[in-house]
């Protein structure tokens, strides 16, 4: 085709047929949770676009979306949608280093300004003036703060970048945060979360922006819907079996086997706003569940402080030390209560005894009703009264 | 209404029949003590479930069914508490939220003799037709917890609710408590909380209506209690009526000089 655009060719390169690109089109439509006549619009959009620039910022991170993101099994049509990026700036793939990696990290942001996309990959410490991580003796929030400051939008990619992660756990010594909160004001500021965040919604999300120019509606916690919106339970494949009251109840065992709920083995499912059950990961292979590991809740805020210990789906008391100490505490308090009570009662009988014998004794008045002062002795002037 | 009567042939008998609890109030109650019965032995099942393992029992949609009749019970208890919350403002004195929360002085007063009551160091306890200001008291924080335990709930079913359904935008609810894992844990505890209520409630109850001998418990069926009329004295509450019959049992040298 004389028209071919310089996309379609590139596509050919690479062996990615015409019609594989519309397959992931109508894939990507799927994902966004749009009607599949909007793999047109996404088909155009993606030819069309100018490649924005975009720079990929790791922090406080293990790298881990990283390697979730590029080592993919084979070449996929997802990986190219990074091509139709012009990734200016990578740490871990780019060719340049040192001194002349930074320079170029300033000139494209300077020259770019507003326009370009930011992906931000691990937490941003904030103790010690931001010292417990720097870049070219930058410290990683001067950075944010003046690479997320220019950008058109950012995605915070994992939970780390998203709401500071495993840095952050307690007692967060390096003073740890996601970019909503070490730089607050970010324009345009998307939290992609889960460690790591599945490449699938990454893709999902940066075709969304390319073919309607917006970022996707939000949950409360800055996530996209479309990937966030359901709980793991709700979509869960084994769901029939935790309605069915089928759980595992030790590793191995039969239940286990057999594929069932692993709900009672601290499945943080029911708690947990992610699309792995319908993804999945390692291009659709497989996932957590699936393999018969409790999701441990990733993608939600603080998971390892709140979703932990990871085994049991309820936490216990803290300061009390023992893991499933929850119900234990609250039955030895309700029986307390009630003990307390009942000895409360058992006094109350045995002075109700003795008061009556001395009131048989002297001849008071039972009904007599004090306060605060031992009945009166005019008490017996009632009965005399009338 | 009055059993105060001829003089000298029922000296013991001066009690007045006091309507105190209203039909809504008493039905608030009932709903309450009977959903949170049903709420926490499906919530207890609900955190610790049995696994029904055997093939023969497939397809019993036993966790399904335990978790409709949660919901159900939650829905039964929601109304009652919004109900019993609402009726504070327009129900009688009785029912009226300053007995919740010790404003007058009279209640303020009455809060230390109460608790000495309870503590062995008097004998009776002064004698509020309604509530007393530290049963009041008490039920105030059972208010919060009931609160904060519906609040939890519903961040918990707006995770699982109908996309079209309205309580599926109650999600932020779940921020209240960082996160719906946290509410759920708050959910769990709350329970814990109330279930030592009850003990606490039915004891003192079973208690009152012993020493003051008024018909406390019988009184949350019929909404009746039977009070000295010095009680209502205590109380501050003279309706004129109540007033002249004081007077009344006053003339007669009937005690209460108070």
């Amino acid at each position: 085709m004389a028209h071919e655009s310089s996309f379609l060719q590139e596509l050919k390169q690479r062996g990615v047929s015409r019609r594989q690109f519309m397959h992931f089109c109508s894939v990507m439509a799927a994902a966004m949770a749009l009607p599949g006549t909007a793999a047109a619009q996404i088909a155009q959009a993606l030819q069309k676009k100018q490649k924005p620039v975009l720079f990929w910022l790791e922090f406080q991170d293990c790298c881990g979306n990283t390697e979730s993101f590029l080592r993919a099994s084979s070449p996929s049509v997802a990986s190219i949608v990074l091509d139709v990026l012009s990734v200016d700036y990578h740490e871990t793939i780019m060719a340049a280093a040192g001194k002349q990696a930074e320079e170029a990290l300033a000139k494209s942001a300077a020259d770019h300004k507003g326009q370009y996309i930011v992906i931000v990959e691990g937490s941003i410490p904030t103790g010690e003036n931001g010292a417990y991580c720097t870049v070219g003796g930058k410290a990683a929030i001067d950075i944010a703060r003046e690479i997320c400051g220019g950008a058109v939008a950012t995605i915070a990619m994992g939970t780390c970048a998203a709401y500071g992660g495993l840095p952050a756990a307690a007692p967060n010594p390096t003073g740890a945060l996601g970019v909503a909160d070490a730089v607050p004001g970010v324009k345009n500021l998307i939290n992609l979360s889960a460690c790591p965040a599945n490449a699938e919604n990454l893709t999902a999300l940066i075709v969304y922006y390319l073919t309607f120019n917006q970022i996707p509606p939000l949950d409360a916690y800055g996530r996209p819907m479309f990937a966030y919106g359901v709980t793991i339970h709700d979509n869960c494949e084994r769901r029939a079996h935790f309605d069915d009251s089928q759980y595992v109840e030790k590793w191995g065992d039969e239940a286990h086997r057999a594929g069932y709920c692993l709900y009672r083995m601290g499945c943080k499912g029911p708690v947990t706003h992610q699309n792995c059950p319908v993804v999945r990961w390692n291009e659709g292979t497989n996932w957590p569940i699936g393999c018969g590991h409790p999701c441990i809740g990733c993608a939600e805020p603080d998971f390892w402080d709140k979703m932990t210990p990871f085994y049991r789906h309820l936490e216990g008391v803290p300061g009390f030390n023992v893991q499933s100490n929850l119900d234990l505490v609250g039955l030895t308090a309700a029986a307390g209560v009630t003990g307390a009570f009942l000895a409360h009662g058992a006094v109350s009988f045995v002075r109700h005894k003795k008061e009556s014998r001395e009131r048989k004794e002297t001849g008071a008045l039972e009904d007599v009703r004090e306060t605060d002062q031992k009945p009166p002795a005019a008490s017996k002037k009632v009965n005399g009264g009338e | 209404m009055s059993v105060l009567g001829v003089p000298g042939t029922m000296p013991k008998c001066e009690l007045t029949r006091v309507y105190v609890w209203e039909l809504p109030v008493r039905l608030a109650h009932w709903g309450v003590a009977l959903s949170l019965f049903v709420l926490a032995a499906t919530g207890l099942y609900i955190a610790h479930p049995i696994a029904i393992l055997p093939a023969s029992f497939r397809d019993t949609y036993s966790m399904g069914w335990v978790r409709t009749i949660h919901l159900y019970a939650a829905t039964v208890f929601g109304i009652s508490v919004v109900a019993r919350i609402a009726w504070m403002f327009m129900g009688n004195r009785y029912s009226h939220w300053d007995k919740f929360i010790p404003m007058r002085r009279k209640r303020w007063a009455g809060l230390g003799p109460t608790l000495r009551f309870y503590l062995f160091a008097l004998r009776k306890p002064p004698g509020f037709v309604g509530h007393n200001p530290l049963a009041g008291l008490a039920y105030t924080a059972i208010f919060v917890l009931y609160i904060l335990q519906m609040l939890s709930g519903f961040a918990l079913y707006s995770a699982m609710a109908n996309i079209h359904s309205p309580f599926h935008h109650l999600g932020f609810l779940a921020s209240l408590f960082g996160g719906l894992q946290t509410a759920k844990w708050s959910h769990h505890v709350v329970m814990w909380l109330l279930l030592g209520f009850v003990g606490h409630h039915v004891y003192s109850s079973v208690l009152m209506s012993t020493v003051e001998a008024n018909g406390t418990v019988e009184s949350m069926f019929s909404g009746y209690k039977f009070v000295p009329p010095e009680d209502l004295v205590y109380s501050g509450y003279l309706f004129k009526e109540r007033r002249e019959m004081h007077a009344l049992s006053q003339q007669a040298g009937n005690s209460g000089s108070r």
